[in-house]
């Protein structure tokens, strides 16, 4: 039950096998240099207005940093080659102008949440969330919790090791 | 001077009783076995063992 593949918060994301484009239609101001540049990926009259497969990628990467307002942004799908930006690539999404950031983007910068899918084991979330369970509702601060994902702990929803016991594995 | 978006959560965790983890907000899914790394903006985990999609819920809990 995965959803929202194509959206997130405030806008749409296109995707290649290289990199993924991040749309905001309300930070748009139209000042049109994405599809003056490269109507082939950037069409507005056309539905999907973006074709991930019109150019190259570095095409498109230079495009989107041209964009004025970050309503374009963009990301390495490979997050290894996301952790060394030239600060030429201004619309890469950890490149944000500061300036353009709202406050919970800011705390959104600042706090991302971990969701770790451990080899053949538990859950393993760290950061600063809220965590409900049986009816519990505790604000987590840099926190980090361990849920289970054999079903068979003694200590639910906690993991407690038992997936080693069991042989627990993740086909 | 703190305001209040310093002290307010940006992903909810919830263990839904019987059923999957919903997590919603920003976060970062990372699974090395299958090679996922994605920002949903909602996703159901399964807790049962049982899914046939791992790591998501495939509702095999409820057989």
């Amino acid at each position: 039950m995965e959803k929202g593949k194509n959206t997130f918060t405030g806008g749409r994301r296109y995707r290649n096998n290289d990199i993924t484009v991040y749309w905001k239609p309300d930070a748009c101001v139209h000042a049109s240099y994405c599809y003056r540049e490269l109507i082939e990926v950037f069409d507005p009259g056309r539905r999907p207005w973006v074709d991930m497969n019109g150019s190259t990628t570095d095409r498109i990467i230079e495009v989107v940093n041209m964009c004025p307002t970050e309503a374009l942004t963009w990301k390495w799908n490979d997050d290894e080659k996301n952790k060394e930006i030239s600060p030429d690539q201004t619309n890469h999404v950890i490149f944000r102008r500061p300036e353009l950031l709202t406050e919970n983007e800011k705390v959104f910068e600042k706090n991302p949440v971990s969701v770790k899918i451990m080899m053949d084991g538990p859950i393993v979330i760290k950061g600063d969330f809220n965590f409900q369970y049986s009816g519990n509702n505790k604000e987590m601060k840099d926190g980090i919790i361990s849920i289970c994902r054999c079903g068979a702990s003694n200590q639910m929803p906690f993991c407690d090791g038992t997936h080693r016991k069991i042989g627990f594995e993740d086909k | 001077m703190e305001t209040d978006a310093d002290n307010k959560s940006y992903a909810l965790v919830e263990v839904i009783d019987g059923g999957p983890l919903k997590v919603t907000g920003h976060i970062i899914l990372k699974d090395s076995k299958k090679d996922i790394s994605d920002s949903p903006d909602e996703v159901y985990l399964c807790r049962c063992g049982r899914s046939c999609n791992k790591p998501y819920c495939d509702e095999s809990h409820k057989h």
